[in-house]
């Protein structure tokens, strides 16, 4: 016990602790992004290994929609396959409102986010009266059926068919902010300078780094008001329900308003995604929205950990970087060259899901969580009759 | 009038194939009430063995035997490492585990066959054995029928008539109570496994057999989801119901969403999810699924 930093929630120190962790966490966010804005890539051996901003940005996206998932399988227990309908939906929503329409990005959450809220508790409805299996039946032909819709010819117009829709929107960085001043600022410390470049940032690589920054905060957001939601009474509702529904019926839990309402929410994180998928990628395709991508992100959620907040972003990192490392890797020692070429991402994500139920079924962030535990102890404000020290979430 | 019978031998046809895939998955169903998402996959990788078995230069039909066999022994074990350790009422973590076996299979055949296309053993005669006016019906459209129909009836006759049949069906019916009555559960729940990946490994040589298709890793994708809406129509746990689901799925595809001029043609696929949705909600046991009743 001695070995470990022990903190009172509702102490001074308690604060400080938690004001430096997210200090840390802050910082090296933004490390990584100055660090990577313009290389973009790490060697091991012969492989290259992407690392540019544009994948951790379509990681902020795909964690946001595995947050999603978090609220109605990790929380409400509802087994729903769908939720790169849901990406894809807020994807070419906001394509279609910024090409069609000129809106400026931001603004077309006010669409994605009530039209998936509104569509995910349509397809709650269903989920009232089916459980289970059947419900995992139906939102997978939903995943499965979403590229196929927006290819229809009667659709033209607003989804660009087959081709995808372009955005054609840049993101400029606001000239208050001074990313040039700290990225040069950076270069002249000693020795770790020259990880930061060279020289000023070019305008695209300070959008770049705008639009990480942007992401970020939009998917702080959306995670700030969901550790809430968890937190409060509807939340504890939802996570009755995935106990055991029928108690949770009992205690006078309303299960047709909470789980509807969990479907909405996890759709809108899915929509919100997508926003922010296809104003990193400017083009929206049908084959990014395919079942295959709703696959995808249960392995995210599964091997960050379900019923995690900090999994979903773990997920994201996974869903991201995994596959294109993977077809990035050219070579290993006795690995034939054939098991290198093909589907390598899929497979390994495949192994990963598969291993990680098995073995660690609380994922990758239960793991941190527990290995935290053994150098900090938090202990809640009358821990004096309760000794049991707690692992912080 | 010759369109609307071609329209309908189309729809036998296809509805043929899902429906073989569709029992597999009412016979997992039955045993695991569990819907195997990997069954395709299965299916797809099953196909691909007899298809190896043959260039090998095995008899079409001794391979397509080998086939069912080899994948019979390799579903017997995923059962026996994947699923059995854990809790059948609980289907997260299953629905996972078959997602991670559909990834895996899925990559495993595209790094070991690659993506092309390639060409399947004509298992039936070729050409048009009946032709009314315009429309054909082919024999592979009759042999693919009455295939289903062979495949069904000997299921029938297995878990009817025989020992093991009639464990399986104890099994399906209660778990705790044929424990109790001492039959070996787990490799009953095995059997069943490899059951249906024999059947369906039949089902997808039969549908890469049809003339108009070739082999792919790919080739399940789209059959998976009609497959698993014919066996949800059928009632998930009735083999007859996969019969009558898949032939409905078949017919809608072929006949409804072609006469129905506000749907495109594209859109079967949304046809088909729009029908199980409402089959869903309005009977969730399907056409000939037993009623599911709760105690609270």
């Amino acid at each position: 016990m001695e070995s470990r930093f022990t903190f009172t929630k509702g102490t001074p120190q308690y604060r400080n602790y938690r004001i430096g962790v997210w200090a840390l966490i802050i910082a090296i966010f933004l490390l990584i992004g100055f660090a990577f804005v313009d290389v973009g890539s790490i060697s091991i051996g012969s492989n290259k290994y992407n690392l540019s901003l544009i994948r951790l940005n379509k990681a902020i996206a795909y964690g946001v929609a595995i947050l999603g998932l978090q609220v109605v399988i990790g929380y409400t227990g509802q087994i729903a396959l769908g939720q790169s309908f849901f990406f894809g939906m807020g994807a070419y929503i906001s394509a279609w409102l910024v090409a069609g329409h000129s809106w400026p990005f931001l603004l077309t959450f006010l669409v994605v986010v009530p039209s998936c809220f509104l569509v995910g508790m349509l397809c709650g409805l269903p989920a009232l009266r089916i459980k289970g299996l059947y419900l995992a039946l139906l939102t997978f032909g939903l995943a499965a059926l979403f590229p196929t819709l927006v290819k229809l010819d009667s659709l033209y117009d607003y989804t660009g068919g087959a081709n995808g829709k372009l955005t054609g929107y840049k993101f400029k960085a606001p000239s208050w902010l001074p990313l040039d001043e700290v990225a040069q600022g950076l270069q002249t410390i000693p020795l770790l300078g020259s990880f930061f470049g060279d020289g000023p940032l070019s305008s695209r690589e300070e959008s770049r780094l705008w639009k990480y920054i942007l992401f970020a905060i939009v998917a702080g957001i959306c995670f700030w008001l969901i550790s809430n939601l968890i937190k409060s009474r509807p939340g504890r509702a939802m996570r009755a329900i995935r106990d055991n529904e029928t108690s949770a019926a009992v205690s006078g839990i309303n299960l047709a308003a909470t789980k509807t309402i969990s479907f909405g929410i996890a759709s809108a994180l899915g929509g919100i995604g997508g926003t922010i998928y296809v104003a990193e990628v400017g083009i929206a395709s049908p084959d990014d929205f395919s079942s295959l991508v709703a696959i995808y992100l249960i392995v995210g959620l599964v091997v960050g950990g379900v019923g995690t907040l900090e999994g979903a972003i773990i997920g994201g990192l996974v869903y991201a970087l995994i596959p294109d490392w993977a077809s990035s890797t050219q070579s290993i020692a006795f690995v034939p060259e054939r098991w290198l070429q093909g589907p390598t991402g899929s497979l390994i994500l495949g192994i990963l899901l598969i291993v990680l139920t098995l073995f660690m079924p609380g994922g990758i962030a239960t793991a941190i969580n527990k290995a935290k535990g053994r150098f900090v102890s938090i202990k809640a404000a009358n821990s004096d009759k309760n000794p049991e020290s707690v692992a912080q979430n | 009038m010759d369109l609307f019978l071609q329209r309908l031998f189309d729809g036998l046809t296809n509805g043929s194939a899902y429906a073989l895939i569709a029992v597999a998955l009412v016979l997992i169903f039955k045993a695991t009430t569990l819907v195997n998402f990997a069954q395709g996959e299965q299916a797809m990788l099953g196909a691909f063995i007899v298809l190896q078995l043959w260039n090998w230069g095995l008899p079409m039909w001794v391979a397509v035997l080998a086939g069912m066999l080899i994948s019979g022994i390799l579903a017997a074990g995923l059962e026996r490492t994947f699923i059995r350790r854990f809790d059948p009422a609980d289907h997260l973590p299953l629905v996972i585990i078959t997602l991670g076996l559909f990834l895996v299979l899925n990559a495993v055949a595209a790094i070991v066959w690659r993506y092309d296309p390639l060409a399947f053993p004509q298992l039936f005669p070729h050409g048009s054995a009946i032709t009314i006016g315009n429309a054909r019906l082919s024999w592979y459209s009759i042999f693919a029928f009455g295939s289903c129909i062979l495949v069904l009836l000997l299921l029938h006759v297995l878990l009817n008539r025989t020992k093991i049949g009639l464990s399986f069906r104890a099994v399906s019916s209660n778990l705790e109570s044929s424990r109790l009555c001492g039959i070996k559960v787990g490799p009953t729940l095995q059997f069943g496994w490899a059951l249906a990946a024999a059947a369906g490994t039949f089902g997808a040589s039969i549908y890469a057999a049809n003339p108009v298709l070739q082999i792919e890793p790919s080739i399940m994708l789209r059959a998976l989801i009609f497959s698993i809406t014919a066996a949800a129509l059928g009632g998930l746990d009735s083999l007859w119901g996969a019969l009558l689901g898949g032939l409905t799925i078949g017919f809608i595809q072929s006949v409804l969403v072609q006469y129905i001029p506000f749907i495109p043609n594209e859109m079967t696929l949304t046809a088909t999810v729009v029908v199980l949705l409402i089959v869903l909600t309005l009977r969730p046991s399907g056409f000939l699924g037993t009623k599911a009743v709760e105690r609270v």
